[in-house]
């Protein structure tokens, strides 16, 4: 358990802030899905299309670009118009070499086409650092060329701050930054789910279960108030 | 106008497990289309020929199975499809973080002005690009 056992007064910053760092992670991409069925409850009068795709560092060697770009024109081929043109490229692949692969310029024109065909397209990624940062690299030049082709698409990312800098270079005009902070009710939401989940119940007591609602969000907090003094190292180099 | 069997035999030895093929082209062959709907069950066979809406025909016969054909293969071809695309499937993940969402986490992120501003699409490509980002990267890797 990671938190230890006895005295709540035990929890060690470290502690406190691998178990935020986890917390955050899953804050980051429950915020994705927030953004994404938002946007898909949007009113109906709305011609929008949203795809979105998660990266995770556990999937880095498939999550290559080109499927990465793929998995997203899936989920345009539902809008009328798309889906032929894929087809006929299927078919074409097909017929060649006994059905080739695509690569990352095939499948970046057919997502440029799809993107550029329809009115209003959201594309949503969450967790952008987790990707290895070759496909991050080509996976943005990629999202670059779209919006250039399309500039009423719309891209949302999530990730951890140390990426920032490589998304302002892609997107040195378009790009707005939001710090996702922590909430203290967020904290408090979080470490009762997680409290609640704890397969160690008899390693629990009613007063360490009080102190780590009580002093793990005050120690986050405080760390975050630290941070916050820390420049931005993008904002250093230039 | 009536045809011989072997006029439409060949087309109709394509489906199979049905209950007998003679049954079907006998029905055909007097022209009696209520027989022949009586003979093939709709509900086990779905994708059968159907002599409905004044397709009586024989000539029809052939026409309509060719266009059935064409439709099934374009249903069965879009999962080959979408696995040429890409073989992730982010909609299951998708709805598996969804439901592990906790109720009024993030909704912040929704009043905000930037994230309003992205969303009405009004700026142009002004402000396309919206980046969430969180804190420092330390302790996740081992949490894993």
């Amino acid at each position: 358990m990671l938190w230890g056992s006895g005295s709540g007064e035990n929890i060690s910053k470290v502690s406190a802030r691998l178990i935020w760092e986890q917390n955050l992670r899953l804050i980051a991409s429950d915020i994705s899905s927030l953004v994404i069925d938002e946007l898909c409850d949007g009113p109906c009068n709305e011609d929008i299309t949203t795809a979105m795709f998660y990266c995770d560092f556990c999937d880095q060697q498939e999550q290559t670009t080109t499927n990465i770009l793929g998995a997203i024109l899936t989920q345009l081929t539902v809008r009328e118009g798309v889906m032929e043109d894929v087809r006929k490229a299927f078919q074409k692949a097909k017929n060649e070499v006994g059905g080739r692969s695509l690569r990352l310029p095939d499948m970046e024109q057919m997502l440029r086409h799809a993107v550029a065909k329809l009115p209003h397209v959201f594309i949503c990624i969450d967790a952008l650092d987790e990707c290895l940062p070759k496909h991050l690299l080509d996976l943005l030049t990629s999202l670059k060329y779209i919006l250039a082709e399309s500039p009423r698409a719309r891209i949302f990312a999530t990730g951890r701050r140390h990426v920032q800098g490589e998304i302002a270079s892609f997107f040195p005009i378009g790009l707005v930054v939001v710090p996702i902070s922590p909430k203290t009710e967020d904290i408090e939401k979080y470490l009762e789910k997680k409290l609640e989940m704890d397969t160690e119940r008899e390693a629990m007591s009613g007063s360490l279960r009080a102190d780590i609602l009580r002093i793990i969000p005050q120690k986050i907090s405080g760390m975050y108030v630290e941070e916050s003094l820390v420049p931005d190292p993008c904002m250093i180099l230039f | 106008m009536q045809l011989p069997p072997l006029f439409y035999l060949p087309y109709l030895s394509e489906f199979h497990n049905t209950p007998s093929i003679a049954t079907i082209a006998t029905a055909i062959y007097l022209g009696s289309a209520n027989t022949l709907e009586n003979t093939m069950d709709r509900t086990a066979y779905p994708h059968s020929i159907s002599l409905r809406d004044g397709n009586t025909d024989c000539n029809n016969v052939t026409g309509s199975y060719n266009t059935l054909n064409v439709k099934n293969i374009i249903a069965d071809e879009t999962p080959e499809i979408m696995k040429w695309l890409s073989p992730l499937d982010p909609r299951g993940r998708h709805q598996d973080v969804r439901s592990d969402r906790l109720d009024g986490v993030g909704d912040w992120l929704l009043e905000t002005n930037e994230f309003r501003e992205w969303r009405s699409n009004e700026s142009g490509g002004e402000k396309a690009v919206l980046f969430c980002y969180g804190g420092p990267g330390v302790g996740k890797t081992y949490l894993r």
